[in-house]
């Protein structure tokens, strides 16, 4: 894709490194969100005929708050380039839940916190395998997902040959099931949830500098507490998430919304709340899909409402998305098609010796011939040049314009 | 592959009998084992590579995706093509294999547009493929092959009676005609309806119908007791001659391309610079991989299926530095794991060793992909730990010796300052020599016996003396230490 030229490049840093990417970019994709909830709850609710009764606005709620949580702190987890991590973190998570439902049977705290201790020993495996060896992080992941999987996978299919009557809410935990949020289990998420923000609210400094500058950051505070802070907070978005997310598709939730939002702001705090909030969004809407369609998984629902999210971000997003690049392109295109009409009509003019020689179409647009006749037309309405049947001649004006160009790239 | 099939058994039975191919073939735990074994070899020489050039977490979204690769020429092949694909037809295999690539490339795109960095776009890019599988499952393809459990945990147990049939003698069709003894030949009213013409009434037209007659292929004719004569059957495994041609395909890949790909792994820059084009081999790695992972998809699943790619050839890393190694003892873990998993999957070690017998009430019958990968996570823990380099249990050895070895040159050190002084007696008197050092008196004894049979000093009289050998070593040990090399 082509980039600004170089003689441009400071400029452009130099006036937007001190003021958030576009003012009111944040608004209007806050705007645009709620617009989207309107909307989709009114065509699922005219054209589908899904019921907003208070269970499906449950198990939303729930799924919004989970969305939430996960987009909040997937934004870390993003910026500090380590979002695969969430992947092996809740394939990680399978054997706890499965150790915990043998031992204390079917109780979702219980399943949580046996979710919680598998992930977390997943991390340090991690972390002792890439110390003591030659293994890289990225293999490292890969064999603590696969062998912790591999282990849950076990565990479960011991317990479903059990007969154990209750073990259907087992399965669930592998692709995700927002059906199974109750009240009691909506209040739980919303106490953890809100103490989640608190925390993320109270350390936002460290968490910041952590994010952006490590190095910077081990110079002036310990940043052990706060990176095992961080990979805690990671952990229990995780483990809380699969309810609806399911294991295999967490890390979409967790890192999707972060990306989307990522699109929209440069600053921290903006990119954080538009995470939350576009998780939200793919959270809710996903869980109500697949509540009122109960054939429907939820995890993959909510990874397609996250990932167009993504979609319409990457290529709307003001200053970085892909139709903005194009716009300026074409606007960058055309002016410079202008310019270079203007300077060579002014070129042919001053090797004729006279500053308002006529010059014939041809010779000025042969290298731009669509974009150059444009041009022409639009130095004739600007009233920087005039045209005689196929000749073009300079104005007063168009020449001074022309002069001062040269005077200045001088 | 039938032909391939065939040409294989009519090789075989040069050596043995039908009867013992089918014992072999018919045994659940030798087919697990042998396709079990063929996954973990092909994906354990090409997960060599896959590990060197860091791209591990990338089979694990090429496994996942090509789900919907499997999933959409499944819906195209059999909703509109009207065809009954299984898992092993070409279509669904270049679907995966298009799937597959087709992750690498788009993942590729978008960090190409630098709007999302490195790992972040593979993390975006194959959880929306797969999600996108995950609902086509669900909603198109439900009551039939395909369903979600199988996509994750494989049905590696049951492959065994998904088998070709061969004949080799005796095969000629049996053709039923109305005059055969065993034709089943009865009267039937032609133009009898309920509400109408009734069987009874004199308008009732019979006629002569047999009801089995037709053509029979010998193994049917057989089982329906039409014929006598037995024909030779050999029933074969599909999945295994599917796994089968894989591994050598994958074999052929490294055997041709080895140079290349050594080079590509380690050096990129060079190999381009050489005039190969890393790009083509890296493209078609990546297809022998999603085609490795949808010949896997069968037996083991879409997500288990990772873990053949990445553990036994990190548990080879851990074992060796050399490439040629690492392609040897990768694949020959990898397989033994299969072989374990199975029993480990039957609480049965090995077919000799039932746990349920060893310890009473204790079975259990587990998913046996599951199985064999716990298998390799315990091989790659056992190799962590006993790694003749990087192991923990070197890393002790290793430290003891250091330790050791430093015990003795400081005491050696100490003998060497002081035997030829005049307070040699106090400082060499063995009951005493432990204050020198601030050591245990037992530490310090330690250090003595060891030194001694090593012969390097010699006790007389309560006094520590270096030997000849002794005095060479600690002068040796000073010099290195002065010249601090």
């Amino acid at each position: 894709m082509q980039r600004e030229l170089p003689s441009s490049v400071p400029l452009m840093t130099d006036s937007n490194s001190r003021r958030p990417a576009l003012p009111g970019g944040i608004w209007r994709s806050l705007g645009i969100t709620l617009m989207a909830i309107l909307l989709f709850v009114l065509i699922t609710n005219q054209f589908f005929n899904v019921r907003y009764d208070y269970t499906l606005l449950v198990v939303a709620l729930g799924g919004a708050v989970l969305g939430l949580l996960s987009g909040v702190i997937g934004s870390f987890a993003v910026l500090r380039q380590q979002s695969l991590m969430g992947d092996a973190l809740s394939h990680a998570a399978l054997p706890g839940v499965a150790i915990a439902f043998m031992l204390v049977g079917r109780q979702m705290g219980a399943l949580l916190i046996g979710a919680a201790i598998a992930s977390w020993l997943g991390a340090q495996f991690i972390r002792a395998v890439t110390s003591t060896t030659r293994i890289k992080q990225d293999a490292a992941m890969g064999i603590t997902l696969a062998a912790f999987f591999a282990i849950g996978l076990a565990l479960l299919t011991i317990i479903q040959g059990q007969q154990n009557a209750s073990q259907a809410g087992l399965a669930q935990f592998i692709f995700g099931q927002a059906a199974s949020i109750r009240l009691d289990s909506l209040l739980t998420i919303a106490l953890v949830g809100s103490a989640i923000l608190l925390i993320t609210a109270l350390f936002w400094k460290e968490l910041k500098l952590l994010t952006f500058d490590p190095v910077f950051a081990a110079t002036i505070m310990r940043t052990q507490p706060v990176e095992a802070l961080l990979s805690t907070l990671i952990v229990v978005v995780i483990v809380m998430g699969l309810q609806v997310a399911g294991v295999i598709l967490m890390v979409g939730l967790l890192i999707a919304p972060a990306v989307a939002a990522r699109q929209w702001s440069r600053r921290l705090d903006q990119m954080v709340v538009l995470a939350g909030i576009f998780g939200a969004f793919a959270g809710g809407t996903g869980a109500i899909i697949s509540a009122a369609d109960s054939g429907l998984p939820t995890g993959p629902l909510i990874i397609i409402m996250a990932s167009i999210i993504v979609g319409v971000s990457i290529l709307f997003a003001p200053e970085r998305g892909v139709v903005w690049e194009l716009w300026k392109q074409r606007r960058e295109r055309v002016s410079f098609a202008r310019r270079n009409v203007l300077i060579s009509l002014y070129r042919h003019a001053q090797s004729h010796g006279d500053n308002y020689a006529w010059a014939p179409q041809e010779l000025i647009t042969g290298l731009y011939d669509g974009p150059g006749k444009r041009a022409l037309g639009w130095l004739e309405q600007h009233n920087q040049a005039v045209k005689s049947g196929t000749r073009w001649q300079l104005t007063g004006s168009g020449l001074q314009a022309a002069e001062q160009f040269l005077n200045e790239h001088r | 592959m039938y032909g391939l099939e065939q040409v294989i058994i009519q090789f075989l039975l040069n050596f043995t009998s039908q009867e013992s191919i089918n014992t072999i073939l018919n045994d659940p735990r030798i087919v697990a084992i042998i396709i079990g074994g063929l996954v973990a070899a092909s994906g354990g020489l090409l997960g060599v590579f896959l590990k060197l050039r860091h791209m591990s977490l990338t089979t694990d979204a090429i496994s996942h995706t090509i789900l919907l690769g499997i999933v959409v020429a499944f819906i195209v092949m059999s909703s509109i093509l009207g065809l009954e694909p299984d898992l092993s037809s070409p279509g669904l295999i270049l679907g995966a294999a298009l799937a597959g690539v087709g992750t690498v490339i788009l993942t590729e795109l978008v960090q190409r547009s630098g709007l999302i960095k490195g790992d972040t776009a593979l993390g975006l890019v194959f959880p929306l493929l797969f999600a996108i599988a995950v609902l086509l499952v669900s909603r198109f393809t439900s009551n039939i092959h395909l369903d979600n459990d199988s996509v994750i945990v494989g049905e590696i147990g049951v492959a065994w009676a998904n088998t070709n049939t061969h004949c080799y003698t005796g095969c000629e069709d049996v053709v039923i005609t109305p005059e055969h003894p065993a034709a089943r030949v009865g009267r039937v009213c032609t133009n009898c309806s309920p509400g109408g013409i009734n069987p009874r009434s004199p308008e009732a037209v019979f006629t002569e119908q047999c009801s089995n007659c037709g053509t029979y292929n010998a193994a049917e004719a057989w089982a329906q007791g039409l014929t006598d004569v037995q024909p030779l059957l050999v029933l074969w495994p599909r999945s295994i001659t599917t796994m089968g041609v894989i591994t050598l395909l994958n074999v052929a890949f490294i055997l041709i391309f080895y140079k290349e790909l050594k080079l590509a792994s380690f050096d990129a820059a060079l190999a381009r610079a050489l005039g190969f084009k890393p790009g083509w081999l890296h493209y078609t790695l990546m297809i022998l991989v999603s085609i490795t992972a949808v010949g896997a998809f069968d037996a083991v699943g879409a997500v288990l299926v990772v873990a053949f790619f990445i553990i036994p050839p990190a548990t080879a890393y851990l074992l060796t530095h050399r490439l040629g190694w690492m392609l040897i003892l990768s694949p020959f873990l990898g397989a033994i794991s299969a072989l374990v998993g199975y029993d480990l999957a039957r609480a049965n070690l090995l077919g000799w060793l039932p746990f349920s017998e060893l310890i009473p009430g204790l079975t259990w019958n587990t998913s046996i992909s599951a199985a064999m990968v716990i298998a390799q996570f315990i091989v790659f823990l056992l190799a962590w730990a006993l790694s003749p380099e990087q192991g923990f249990v070197a890393a002790m050895l290793r430290r003891q010796n250091q330790r050791r070895h430093f015990e003795d040159q400081v005491v050696m050190g100490h003998i060497l300052n002081h035997q030829e002084t005049l307070e040699a007696s106090q400082e060499l008197a063995t009951d005493t020599l432990h204050q020198h050092f601030r050591w245990t008196p037992a530490r310090t004894q330690q250090v003595l016996r060891r030194l001694r049979r090593l012969q390097l000093i010699v006790i007389t009289q309560n006094r520590v003396q270096l030997t000849e050998p002794g005095v060479r070593a600690a002068l040796s040990f000073e010099q290195t230490l002065r010249t601090g090399s």
